[in-house]
């Protein structure tokens, strides 16, 4: 303690607040302005870290906002004019919204058009950010399918033919199937083709009693020649 | 009937036109949908990323969660959590990257505290386990003149302290609650005429040397103390007496005196160490052990390596069992960012130290280095992929085929024969090593050497620090690395003067920099395989350099020299030798600020090459006419040239016509940005034949903007660049092509002459507007420039998106007229397939590289920035290569089975005839 001098002062206490945190003061002192909202995270995901993963970009990352825990987000000091507030997330797309402030301090929140730049449709502010998509950055896998293969053209264009050749064939031979067919082919004829004449005569003829005979008659004759 | 067929004439036109654009859409969309993107399970099949933070401003351990964590907060504003064992980022923040998100202050107790901004100040609380933001409150000085002096600190009980001094004068001490700002008894003005610029704070002491006398102050205590001492005390001459604090997060508050000895403060009192510095450079800190506080040094010396020391504060002793040096640890400049010794055992220590070469070290006691994080790579300045060499078999069956040597050796069949016959023995004795090499699982780590595609490179990459690294394409590992402290690596270009392709000699690349005090001209040669100096490793020349290139035509040792031209219009050729080479050079010299461009003519006269102005251009008076005034404040921002000329001479129309593209080699596309009376600032693109100084097409954009590295792209007859529009406040991509016309002005295959063409070419032109803001941008480049050619753009959002070039292309028009490329719409959609970094976001893009690939189908693809992210594209999908996900096993077991059925239906048949021929 040799040689030290100790200079004891009274604090000198000053009234002038040098800070002013409060963001409606600061509207008004500074011109600077915060731009505010929530952000709702996605549906599906496990929740605990989904707020380090999605920033806030405004015009691109000039002003950079972060989420806290109860999804709410603030972008502070930042003056007049318009800026595109765009929510960033790896997997999840959120819409881009463009915030206007005046120079008096006041917000519109509107819909980002690049191309009718002029054109208004005003949304929620504070801004109320909603996951729009899933990005889709992979292509799917093509995985092999029954179906798929099945109704590939060219496997019907394949597979017809073979069964047209070698089942067809295979199917005459038999003795029973041709019994089959030869059925087939009678009856065909039989309740598909009535002979013309017949038809005619029977037309013409006009008596219900004759046709009826006539009928009868033709079945007799079908069964003897059977 | 008349009226009628007038109304449905242009009807069923209209139909037929709509039905042929609808033919377009579904060509366009089926090109698309061809296009880039992966499966999921690629993956980190052919890209990798690295993240990085920068280099270390403050960083602290945290000791309060469960997992150990380094909380770091950097130059380049990033915010995060390192992990103890690995070293990888457990969480990050990357903040504005302007002077908003400079960190001013980081504190890490039960929650980790920053301060950032620049008056406006942002006081934020983050999680440290999760890195989620817990509060934030914006603080604003009214003084803001002297807001750049401020000081911050965290003081107990959640009080954060503001120290503002102003010199000569007082000291204004503001203490605000931490977590909601409100105003602990507002501020407080210390008078204190003994501050001065020399001042340190070592927190709460504020510390002066003022004449004689040494002033230390307890700026936070309520009954104001001044501790004053004689200088004398502490220095045996007080001349020019220079302070500093102690690093590392010290425990007490202490400083050193002009890099001597070193002085604590403790109960108000100013008590000088026994223990003096170890070396002038040395960085020391305090910390907290198990045998109580502890004194720590660290410094590095050339010869004899690294030193960490390590005193008792009560008794000056020598720790011993944390004592350390080595003869083979190099680290420049070392400092303690952050130390902590564990309480629970006896002495276990850990150094988080942070050299001058930006690598952040973390060393257990007893020498140790746990891991190592080069940070340099946050701030790459150029990068150059460098082929492989062959191995040896490959050169050995190569140099059979060189002309000259088998002239000498092989004068007769026999000993040509002969030679087959062993280099034929070799390859098959390799085949057989390699086969029992997959058995024994080789130990030794495969050479470098090229593969059969030439997809294996070593990309060079130059630091802004001055580190140069070597780094593996295909795992991102780091082959070598050096560091260059007289390097200023702003605007470094790298020149490969010599491939690995020629196997007697080996790679050599210049690495062409500023010198660090100088400004002169400084070259380094480098063989890029093992990270050797070459020829003269280090060339510091005379004079600032005003431009490079390389001279096209190798000399006799297949080395391509280097043209230096400097400030007094002097040329240097590197090596002198190479002189009689120079033939036909050009080079342009464009001065940023005054938007005034020259061309230079070199010729070799017979004793040395000398350079002859030959034209010059000024970009920002071409269009006012008269010189004078009218280009007042215009600046170029980027420069980009064309290089080497596609492969394709045209495209082709509709009508089955050709159109021929105009492919001057020696195009350079000038963006220049200036103020303007009416339009508030105006863009001007300007592509201007390098050689004759011709303006070959021009572009104004009025009421834009140019970022400070606005991507601007140029190759073959194509030229691309985004700017901002601030009529429309939105980014905005404008193209041009370059066309001869119907007709080629050259015979084919004749080369182009700048000197000789007189005619213009016709300009087509397009603008696109991009829903994202692009940091930069590259064009595709593959081997012979056959494949097609990709833009791909770095966003802010962190995405690397690949957009064809018929999207962009500036022969989009509304009228559909030309199959394969869609009619104009005025917004490109950038789709999410086409992202290639999918969900991997890469922070603040800086730069973006491409390099061929031994395929004319892949281009290799790094993006720089704080994150490195490397990949690899095909644009015109891999043609020439099978997908990697073919199936091998399918086509063999279809193979093998269609054989055996062959053979077998062979045998039944011949049984069946035999059968048949029985009956």
């Amino acid at each position: 303690m040799i040689g030290a001098l100790i200079i004891i002062l009274t604090l000198g206490l000053f009234g002038t607040t040098q800070c002013v945190n409060n963001p409606v003061e600061e509207e008004v002192g500074n011109g600077r302005y915060v731009i505010e909202g929530r952000v709702y995270p996605p549906d599906d995901q496990n929740l605990h870290s989904w707020q380090v993963d999605t920033r806030i970009h405004v015009n691109g990352g000039e002003y950079i906002g972060f989420i806290r825990e109860d999804s709410t987000f603030v972008i502070h000091n930042v003056p007049t004019g318009s800026y595109v507030v765009e929510v960033i997330n790896p997997d999840y797309m959120y819409e881009p919204v463009r915030v206007e402030i005046n120079s008096k301090g006041k917000y519109r929140a509107r819909k980002l058009n690049y191309i009718q730049t002029s054109q208004v449709i005003q949304v929620q502010y504070p801004l109320r950010m909603k996951v729009l998509t899933k990005f889709r950055y992979f292509q799917v896998r093509e995985q092999w399918r029954l179906t798929d293969f099945m109704f590939n053209p060219m496997v019907i264009m394949m597979v017809l033919p073979l069964l047209l050749i070698m089942v067809l064939p295979k199917m005459m031979n038999d003795p029973e199937t041709k019994e089959d067919l030869k059925q087939i082919s009678n009856l065909a004829k039989m309740s598909d083709m009535p002979e013309m004449s017949e038809m005619f005569t029977s037309l013409f003829s006009g008596g219900s009693s004759a046709k009826a005979a006539s009928a009868s008659a033709k079945a007799k004759q079908v069964k003897k020649k059977q | 009937m008349g009226l009628l067929s007038n109304k449905f004439k242009p009807n069923f036109l209209g139909l037929l036109k709509f039905l042929n654009s609808l033919n377009f859409f579904i060509v366009f969309f089926s090109l698309i949908n061809l296009s880039v993107c992966i499966y999921e399970d690629q993956i980190g099949k052919f890209d990798w990323r690295q993240s990085y933070v920068g280099r270390i401003k403050f960083s602290e351990f945290d000791t309060v969660s469960t997992a150990k964590k380094i909380i770091v907060a950097t130059e380049e504003n990033v915010l995060a959590a390192l992990n103890l064992k690995t070293g990888q980022v457990v969480w990050r923040h990357v903040l504005e990257s302007a002077s908003t998100g400079n960190i001013q202050l980081l504190h890490v107790s039960k929650r980790v505290v920053t301060v950032t901004g620049a008056n406006p100040y942002l006081v934020r609380g983050w999680d440290p386990a999760t890195g989620v933001l817990i509060w934030e409150w914006s603080l604003t000085l009214q003084n803001d003149d002297h807001a750049d002096f401020s000081e911050w600190w965290v003081q107990e009980y959640n009080v954060l302290v503001h120290m503002l001094p102003i010199y000569g004068s007082h000291i204004e001490v503001t203490m605000y609650n931490l977590v909601t700002g409100h105003n602990r008894g507002a501020t407080s003005k210390l008078p204190a005429v003994w501050t001065n610029d020399g001042c340190i704070l070592t927190a709460p002491y504020y510390t002066c040397i003022g004449k004689e006398l040494i002033h230390s102050l307890d700026v936070t205590s309520n009954a104001i103390q001044l501790i004053s001492k004689p200088l004398s005390l502490y220095v045996p001459n007080a001349g020019d007496v220079t302070l500093r604090p102690l690093d590392g997060n010290s425990i007490s508050p202490g400083f050193i005196i002009n890099d001597k000895k070193i002085v604590i403060i403790k109960n108000n009192d100013l008590k000088l160490l026994e223990t003096a510095l170890g070396d002038q450079s040395a960085s020391a800190s305090i910390i907290d052990s198990s045998s109580g506080p502890i004194l720590v040094q660290s410094w590095s010396d050339e010869l004899k390596g690294f030193f960490l020391t390590a005193h008792s504060l009560t008794s000056g002793q020598e720790v011993r069992e944390i004592q350390y040096s080595d003869k083979d640890l190099h680290i420049p400049e070392p400092e303690i960012s952050a130390a902590v010794c564990s309480s629970a055992r006896e002495n276990i220590c850990r150094f988080f130290v942070t050299g001058a070469d930006d690598a952040a070290h973390l060393l257990q006691q007893g020498g140790r280095v746990l891991w190592t994080r080069e940070e340099a790579l946050a701030n790459v300045v150029a990068v150059e992929f460098v082929d492989l060499p062959v191995s040896d078999l490959d050169a050995a069956i190569e140099s059979e085929f060189d002309q000259k040597e088998a002239a000498k050796m092989y004068s007769s069949i026999w000993a040509a024969f002969s030679r087959r016959l062993h280099t034929q023995l070799q390859q098959l004795q390799a085949l057989l090593q390699s086969l029992q090499g997959e058995r024994t699982a080789g130990n030794d780590p495969e050479p470098l050497v090229r593969d059969y595609f030439n997809l294996h490179k070593i990309i060079v990459l130059v630091t802004d620090v001055g580190k140069i690294f070597g780094m593996d394409n295909l795992s991102g590992e780091l082959l070598w690395r050096r560091y260059e402290p007289q390097l200023d690596a702003d605007g470094a270009l790298i020149f490969t003067r010599r491939s690995a392709r020629h196997p007697p000699h080996d790679a050599y690349i210049t690495i062409v920099g500023k010198h660090e005090e100088t400004g002169n001209g400084l070259i380094i040669n480098l063989n890029p395989i093992r990270g050797v100096s070459v020829g003269d490793s280090r060339l510091h020349l005379d004079a600032p350099l005003l431009q490079v290139a390389m001279l096209p035509r190798a000399d006799a040792d297949k080395l391509h020299a280097l043209l230096l031209l400097d400030s007094h219009r002097d040329v240097l050729v590197l090596p002198l030798s190479a002189a009689p080479l120079v033939q036909d050079m050009y080079m342009y010299v464009a001065e940023k600020e005054t938007a005034k461009v020259q061309g230079y003519s070199l010729r070799y006269d017979g004793v040395r090459v000398v350079a002859q102005q030959t034209w010059s251009l000024s970009l920002g008076g071409g269009g006012g006419g008269g010189g004078g005034g009218g280009g007042g404040g215009v600046r170029v921002v980027r420069a980009v040239t064309a290089g080497a000329v596609g492969a394709a001479a045209g495209s082709v129309l509709a009508d089955r016509s050709v159109l021929y593209k105009y492919l001057n080699p020696n195009l350079v596309l000038f963006l220049a940005e200036g103020p303007d009376p009416v339009h508030k600032d105006v863009v001007v693109a300007w592509v201007v034949d390098g050689v004759s100084g011709g303006v070959v097409a021009a572009q104004t954009t009025r009421r834009a903007r140019l970022a400070p590295a606005a991507p601007a792209l140029l190759a073959g007859h194509a030229a691309a660049y985004v700017y901002y529009s601030d009529k429309h406040r939105r980014h905005e991509i404008a193209t041009m092509e370059l066309y001869e016309g119907k007709e080629r002005w050259l015979p084919a295959g004749a080369a182009f002459s700048s000197l000789t063409c007189e005619r213009a070419p016709s300009v087509q032109r397009q603008a696109y507007i991009l829903p994202a803001a692009p940091l930069a941008a590259t064009f595709t480049v593959t081997e012979r420039s056959l494949a097609d050619i990709h833009v791909l753009l770095a966003l802010s959002s962190g995405a690397v998106v690949e957009i064809p070039w018929a999207a962009v292309s500036a022969r989009r028009s509304v009228i559909a007229d030309d199959e394969g490329l869609p009619p104009y719409l005025p917004e490109l959609p950038l789709p999410h397939d086409a992202v290639l970094s999918y969900n991997r976001s890469l922070q603040r893009p800086r730069a973006l590289h491409a390099a061929p690939a031994g395929l004319e189908s892949t281009s290799l693809v790094l993006l720089t920035g704080l994150d490195l992210f490397y990949t690899r594209v095909a644009p015109s999908k891999t043609f020439d290569l099978l997908k990697d996900d073919f199936d091998y096993n399918l086509i063999s077991i279809v193979l093998v089975a269609l054989v055996v059925a062959t053979y077998s239906t062979k045998y039944f048949a011949s049984r069946k005839m035999l059968r048949v021929a029985w009956k």
